[in-house]
């Protein structure tokens, strides 16, 4: 499947009730990036219940300046969250399907681990 | 935002389109071979219901290819005008994104070619336009 395809789909929780649009597919790679990365699999969907796209990431950085530039477009992607793969029930052509009881994780990304 | 659980994972993460779309390609001669226009995700089935414990998807290649037309009129370019590159061809992700070194040939420089066989050597002067 294409990235593309995935990007803008509306999510759907098992209720029917719209959750908001995937901007975005997290995925994690078992290495080094900048060294001969293995292959990355995919972590889950950042999904945003406002808007149909994002803007540089800053709602999922810790980045804080320009002051103003954050705060606005952090405020125009609050409520951003991250669905685990293993809670997506569904990929269909124009929407996307979670399973019942679902967890909205954080989105800002964090290296742990 | 905060308050959110984080999740649990292995390794470094990396959001596709924020980290991978449009990123510079070089070879491994540090040569432009191309823009990250799209990824392929293995392992996902579209309309189809996914069975819980379903292994998740992989990043199998990058597709770069022209689509500066579809970008300013909308839609996308078929699947046949983009070029695949394997994953395993990918050396480092960073600002760019590094190709091993390899036998695949890559257009990327179509659009300059183009605009010096039909326009720029047309120009007086312009055949020494390299000089």
């Amino acid at each position: 499947m294409l990235l593309s395809k995935l990007l803008g789909l509306r999510v759907i929780d098992a209720g029917q009730h719209p959750v908001g649009t995937v901007i975005d597919v997290r995925l994690t790679i078992a290495g080094d990036p900048e060294h001969n990365p293995p292959t990355p699999s995919v972590l889950g969907l950042v999904i945003s219940p406002r808007t149909r796209s994002s803007f540089l990431g800053y709602e999922r950085s810790d980045a804080d300046a320009p002051v103003i530039l954050a705060a606005l477009l952090r405020w125009r992607h609050r409520g951003t969250f991250v669905a685990a793969w293993e809670d997506v029930a569904r990929v269909g052509s124009d929407l996307v399907r979670l399973r019942p009881g679902y967890t909205r994780f954080s989105p800002v990304l964090r290296d742990v681990d | 935002m905060t308050e959110l659980p984080v999740i649990h994972h292995r390794g470094q993460l990396v959001d596709a389109r924020l980290h991978l779309l449009d990123r510079q390609l070089l070879d491994d001669e540090d040569s432009p071979a191309g823009i990250v226009d799209d990824l392929v995700l293995s392992g996902v089935e579209l309309d189809k219901d996914i069975p819980e414990g379903t292994e998740a998807p992989q990043l199998t290649s990058l597709l770069s290819g022209h689509v500066v037309a579809t970008r300013i009129f909308g839609g996308g370019p078929p699947r046949s005008r983009l070029q695949g590159i394997p994953r395993s061809l990918v050396d480092s992700i960073h600002v760019v994104v590094k190709l091993k070194p390899t036998d695949m040939v890559f257009d990327a420089g179509w659009m300059e070619r183009w605009l010096c066989d039909r326009v720029i050597k047309h120009i007086p002067g312009g055949r020494h336009a390299a000089e």
